[in-house]
């Protein structure tokens, strides 16, 4: 049977993985903002949209690191439950600002930082949900 | 915002829903294989190898790439803190598909972590 407990080396798999996810967004968002005077309206545009974003070396990029992050993915599926694994994985919306403030140059509010907060809180009680679990079955 | 807000939400809702979809898929794959991978490179790409002859997980694949190619479309019309904000849904959907077809046990404290993580995107989508 599968170990369900999330050990530090799971963490730190997960960890690897977000701030690759964390990249793969950013190429994404490079790739698409290349041709943000593009406008999509219906289904053949839409056609070529995704052509014109599928040339750019940004996409390709953010498509390698999706396969790294499906290995490391299916590793991590294979220890955890579902359910616990993807809540552990939001602590990406804590990268995510921080990126977008350093290379996209957006703002981040306070309210913004309050929200981060109650992520970070929700992700440590998810992760001791599934240590306690363990606790339970012995 | 250059389009209405309605169409973005539901735009996100939907790349959310494919992407739960890819996830049951590729959780179900890696389950039917009944074992995990030691943490070596080695042990790690026979695991991977194994999972790749399972059909569910090109059916996986597929629905991960319906995701991607609404969540482009998405990234081009909304801002980048925005989109991440309404995806939130998300891990409702998730939370729900677990509990319900994978049968995963859940405790308090997971749906109280859940909860306050669904509540904090939330918040930082207001701001």
């Amino acid at each position: 049977m599968f170990k369900k407990r999330v050990t530090l080396k799971i963490l730190l798999l997960l960890l690897v993985s977000d701030i690759l996810e964390t990249a793969i967004h950013f190429f994404f968002k490079k790739g698409a903002l290349s041709q943000a005077e593009f406008s999509v309206v219906d289904l053949p545009s839409a056609v070529i949209f995704l052509r014109a974003v599928f040339s750019s070396p940004f996409l390709w990029a953010g498509l390698l690191t999706v396969a790294v992050v499906f290995v490391i993915w299916s590793t991590i599926l294979s220890k955890i439950d579902l359910s616990v694994a993807v809540p552990i994985a939001s602590f990406s919306y804590i990268l995510v600002p921080v990126v977008s403030v350093i290379f996209l140059h957006e703002q981040i509010s306070a309210l913004r930082w309050a929200g981060i907060l109650l992520i970070l809180i929700g992700v440590i009680l998810v992760s001791l949900s599934s240590k306690e679990r363990i606790t339970q079955n012995k | 915002m250059r389009e209405g807000l309605l169409t973005i939400l539901f735009m996100i809702a939907l790349t959310s829903l494919c992407d739960t979809v890819n996830q049951l898929f590729l959780k179900s794959a890696i389950d039917s294989l009944s074992f995990s991978p030691k943490f070596n490179f080695i042990k790690i790409f026979k695991f991977i190898f194994q999972l790749l002859t399972k059909p569910r997980l090109w059916l996986s694949f597929i629905f991960s790439v319906i995701s991607l190619c609404i969540w482009l479309l998405v990234l081009s019309k909304a801002d980048l803190n925005f989109a991440f904000s309404a995806d939130s849904m998300h891990y409702i959907f998730i939370a729900l598909a677990s509990r319900y077809i994978l049968k995963e046990k859940f405790s308090y404290f997971r749906w109280l972590g859940t909860g306050l993580i669904v509540i904090g995107i939330v918040f930082v989508s207001l701001s």
